[in-house]
């Protein structure tokens, strides 16, 4: 009976110590499922921003390099470029690696900001490609104290594409504008407006991209060659460049935009003649089958009162960077085997896609050489690739946007009548203020 | 085999007991479990839904946070003269374009800075036809598109109101706020505002609190998911979900069970009355339930503790049905007409007593058997010694009448020798029945007999003796073969009337052999199978003993080896065999 007893005592000690434990499992459910982020290390994430340009570009290098690498696991994610510039801003300063990419595009403007702030979070390139295999222009904002970050990707290298037949109208043709300088520009444009009473072109008012391509045709930018100082006041260029703005705008054969539907929507309808901007705009452009063999590229116009000023400029453009986040070594390879050195890639890229790679090597290729029925038979691309060759070289400095914000306010108060030496001195200063 | 299925069939205590305490064990366990189950399963819910209607609360104030976020961009940009100049006014030169497009710019910029945290996309559209869209991926159609769209369509039905509604069909789905700008004074309509959120961006409010069956849904009002951590959800209809978010609503419900796509969920709802939408939070019972329950671990646990039980049950309830079982068997080894099997005692009470109360009454039953034996021994001698007593009269009768004849003739000598013959022949048959006398006495009396029938009717039948000498001492009861001696006189010569009597007496092995044989009529024992006739006659010694009487009074003193056999021939005989144990009484008394 004694036994008997024990036993079930036993047994039920049994019974509350499993009831017990039936409850810890009730509490602990809730956290169960959060531990899911470490995705494996084998897979390279990317992130771009354009799916019909750069994300484009990335899947073909994707599949070009799992030819060779079967197993390898690549993940192009989009985000809009705001997005990719709060989230990396986020990601780095917190010092985590959750939830960042592999493999992220920054646009050129942007790098060195990047560079400069966080230069332990990019993985060195060096050893995985040759700076020398690039344009040079493209070398400054993507290394830094002599350690080649970024993989240059796009060339933003800059054309003018003319309506021919706007022109005959008005009675010039394509070779009228072929290195000439904004002056004769504007001249055209006029004579544009007053015979077919389409605008010249588009002008966004905050976004001064136009300046930009003017003062990097003249060798120069917002910074000194520091990248840091701002170069407003007493910069010749820039004072050249925003006169001719203002002259531009005064010829009222400028049409306003707020943004970039309104951009390709204006180019597109034919509402302007002409396009002053990088190549990466050939897509839109063709995207409006219609008006094949209506179009031109001629060289980029130039600023008349900068002595050294060249035909040739730079508009946007970006390049690839490896994060410094488990997975790297898998990145980099990734990306020197397509990107840093892939000419077939190139070529491909640039037959599907238009891109105009910054690999010196791949302007050699059958891509470029070919003539273009929609701009009338002319070799576009290979002009292009020429041109990028030409671009002057510049710092852009880590405060390029920053500046153009004030800069921007200050053009505004020219435009309106103020002074252009006072309202450059003021930015100047309101600059040096800010981008300490 | 079948032992095993008759012990089925016959359930045993042991078995009855077992099959009874397995069956309620196991029931005890299950139910047990199953209550606890339940209520710790109402218990989780209750917690469950009391957190989980906290954290929609919690949802909603994020939600509530982020509309009034918009409200204020709304506000803003509604009241700003240049925005509204910008949408109004008609075109001048590039220059005042640009300025009131830089104006304009500025002012949005401005404006969103608030909203930036959000994502949110901005798209204006002015009755002079300009645009704003702050950025392309939100809306990548044209504006004319985005101005006949439904959405538009809609929000001007309702001017002055700020709704949201869920637009499809991009590369991902948009919450859009949509509201119209209006003077102030005249409510005429100079734009249309556009807010959109990317509907992952819109997640954020509530991601955090979901996971794998627990998912969170957004509906509006014609029970469309415009939000959804279960992205295959998103842009379709559910009309279910609509409905009990409604009734809820109106029930001021805490939760509901229901089915949702095949699966028992939980459902928490809230109304967002800003923007006219459902929060509803779908838990699914079986994966809350699953986590919280290890079926497989409770089942195993249960399973060991019950079958522990039921060995230890099992043990316990052999050990104490043992005895009972023992018993039991010894009780049905007490074979037939053996009695004397007692029981040993041992055990429980219980079966101590049952044990003890079988011996007892074995031995009731042997003293009740013995008893009856005496009884019946005692009744045949009384039987036989009322016979004895009851000497014919006739016999005597007729004897004395030979006598007096005798005396008559003068033949004196025969005559005394005659009265000698009856006086002994009294004196041994009327003495106590149950004596045994010897052979020696037997045959004295049984020559007494034979001289006194041959006086009376002469001695045509002869009778002769052949006893073995060692025979002589050898014990027999009395009067066993005088019956067989008289009925081979009256019955054996009735065609032929003269004869011999043979009387045969010896020993054979361990038994006393005696033989009446006649050379008389015979009989046919086919015939007559009752040949030891039970007549009476005036001539006979005793009326009353009957041949058969000897057969069933011997094997009532020695046994069923014993008794009388009969064998005979028509025309040539009888011959009558009585089997006895061999008997020496070492103390020869002659008892009278």
């Amino acid at each position: 009976m004694k036994k008997a007893m024990i036993l079930l005592l036993a047994s039920f000690m049994l019974l509350t110590a499993c009831s017990s434990k039936t409850n810890d499992g009730a509490a602990s459910s809730g956290s169960t499922d959060t531990k899911q982020a470490d995705t494996s290390s084998k897979e390279v994430t990317v992130w771009a921003w354009d799916p019909n340009f750069n994300i484009k570009a990335m899947n073909l290098a994707k599949e070009a390099y799992q030819k060779d690498h079967p197993d390898a696991k690549v993940n192009v994610v989009e985000y809009a470029q705001a997005d990719i510039i709060q989230k990396l801003n986020t990601g780095l300063t917190s010092g985590t690696d959750s939830g960042l990419p592999n493999i992220v595009l920054i646009e050129d403007y942007r790098a060195q900001s990047f560079l400069q702030a966080y230069p332990d979070s990019f993985y060195d390139m060096s050893s995985s490609i040759k700076a020398a295999d690039f344009a040079d222009y493209k070398i400054g904002p993507t290394s830094l104290d002599g350690k080649q970050y970024g993989v240059p990707f796009d060339s933003g290298v800059t054309g003018l594409y003319v309506r021919t037949d706007y022109l005959k109208q008005a009675g010039y043709t394509p070779d009228d504008l072929k290195n000439v300088d904004w002056d004769k520009f504007i001249e055209v444009g006029k004579a544009v407006k007053a015979k077919t009473g389409k605008d010249w072109l588009t002008l966004d008012p905050s976004d001064l991209g136009l300046v930009r391509v003017m003062i990097q045709g003249a060798g120069s930018w917002y910074l000194k060659e520091d990248g840091t100082t701002p170069n407003l006041a007493g910069n010749a260029a820039l004072k050249d460049a925003l006169q001719t703005y203002k002259k531009l705008m005064e010829s009222n054969t400028v049409k306003i935009i707020s943004d970039w539907s309104q951009f390709t929507g204006a180019l597109n309808s034919g509402d302007v003649g002409s396009v002053p901007t990088g190549n990466w705009i050939t897509a839109s452009i063709k995207a409006e089958a219609s008006q094949s063999g209506k179009w031109a590229v001629v060289p980029t116009p130039k600023l008349k009162n900068t002595p050294n000023a060249v035909n040739a400029s730079n508009l946007g453009g970006s390049s690839w960077y490896v994060l410094n986040v488990p997975g790297k070594e898998a990145a980099a390879e990734f990306l020197a085997k397509t990107m840093g050195s892939n000419v077939d890639l190139y070529q491909k890229m640039n037959k599907e896609i238009g891109v105009i790679g910054t690999l010196k090597a791949a302007s050699g290729g059958e891509a470029y050489k070919q003539a273009d029925e929609f701009f009338g038979g002319q070799k576009a691309i290979q002009d292009f690739a020429t041109w990028t060759t030409q671009i002057p070289k510049v710092n852009y400095g880590m405060h390029t946007y920053a500046i153009e914000d004030i800069l921007a306010v200050a053009l505004q108060n020219y435009l309106k009548g103020a002074d252009l030496d006072s309202v450059l001195a003021e930015a100047q200063a309101q600059a040096e203020s800010q981008v300490k | 085999m079948r032992s095993l299925l008759n012990r089925f069939k016959q359930p045993s205590l042991f078995g009855k007991i077992f099959v009874i305490m397995v069956v309620s064990t196991i029931a005890v366990a299950v139910m047990t479990s199953w209550v606890t189950v339940r209520m710790s399963q109402q218990l989780f819910m209750d917690t469950f839904s009391i957190t989980n209607s906290k954290v929609i609360r919690q949802i909603q104030t994020s939600f509530e946070s982020f509309h009034y976020a918009i409200i204020m961009a709304t506000y803003d940009i509604s009241q700003s003269g240049t925005i509204k100049n910008f949408l109004v006014q008609g075109d001048s030169n590039s220059l005042g374009n640009a300025r009131a497009f830089y104006g304009m710019k500025d002012q949005m910029k401005r404006i969103q800075a608030s909203l930036d945290t959000y994502g949110v996309g901005t798209i204006v559209l002015g009755v002079n036809g300009r645009s704003y869209s702050n950025d392309r991926s939100y809306w990548n159609r044209s504006m004319t598109e985005l101005k006949n769209s439904p959405l538009t369509q809609e929000m001007l039905r309702e001017p002055g109101r700020l709704s949201y509604h869920y637009l499809g069909g991009g590369s991902t789905p948009l919450i859009v706020a949509t509201k119209t700008l209006r003077e102030p004074d005249s409510k005429q309509i100079y734009g249309t505002l556009y807010m959109m959120v990317r509907e992952n961006s819109f997640r954020q409010f509530y991601n955090n609190f979901t996971s794998t069956g627990n998912d969170v849904l957004i509906l509006n009002r014609d029970g469309m998911v415009v939000s959804s951590n279960r992205n295959e959800l998103v842009g379709t209809k559910s009309t279910l979900l609509l409905d009990h978010a409604q009734a809820m609503n109106q029930d001021k419900l805490d939760y509901q069970s229901l089915k949702y796509s095949g699966k028992d969920v939980v459902m928490l709802s809230n109304y967002l009355s800003s923007y006219d939408f459902y929060i509803v939070n779908l838990i699914d019972k079986k994966m809350a339930m699953g986590r919280m329950l290890p079926t497989r671990e409770i089942i195993l646990i249960g399973a060991c503790i019950v079958s522990v039980a039921l060995l230890i049950l099992l043990i316990i309830t052999r050990r104490l049905t043992l005895s009972l079982r023992m018993l039991v068997r010894q009780m049905s080894s007490v074979a037939k007409k053996n009695f004397d099997n007692y029981l040993p005692v041992y055990g429980s009470y219980e079966t101590r007593q049952l044990g003890q109360g079988f011996n007892y009454m074995l031995d009731e039953l042997n003293d009740y058997i013995s008893q009856l034996v005496e009884t019946q021994k005692e009744r045949r001698n009384a039987e036989l010694a009322a016979l004895q007593r009851q000497i014919n009269p006739h016999f005597l009768y007729n004897t004395l009448a030979s006598v007096n004849i005798l005396v008559q003739r003068g033949s004196k000598e025969k005559a005394t020798e005659t009265i000698h013959a009856l006086i002994s022949l009294l004196q041994n048959t009327i003495s106590n029945v149950s004596e045994t006398i010897t052979v020696e006495q037997e045959l004295a009396n049984m020559k007494d007999y034979v001289f006194i029938n041959q006086v009376r009717y002469g001695d045509e039948i002869r009778v002769d003796y052949f006893v073995s000498q060692d025979c002589m001492e050898a014990q027999l009861p009395k009067l066993i073969i005088q019956p067989f001696i008289e009925n081979a006189f009256f019955h054996a010569f009735n065609l032929k009337d003269k004869g011999y009597i043979y009387i045969l007496i010896a020993r054979e092995n361990e038994a006393l052999i005696c033989e009446v044989v006649d050379t008389g009529d015979g009989m046919d024992l086919d015939q007559d199978a009752k040949r030891l006739p039970n007549s009476k006659s005036r001539r006979q010694l005793f009326t009353g003993i009957g041949i058969r009487n000897v057969d069933e009074r011997i094997q009532l003193l020695y046994g069923e080896h014993y008794g009388v056999s009969i064998t005979s021939k028509l025309g040539e005989g009888t011959k009558v065999r009585i089997k006895l144990p061999w008997l020496v009484n070492s103390t020869e008394t002659d008892e009278i």
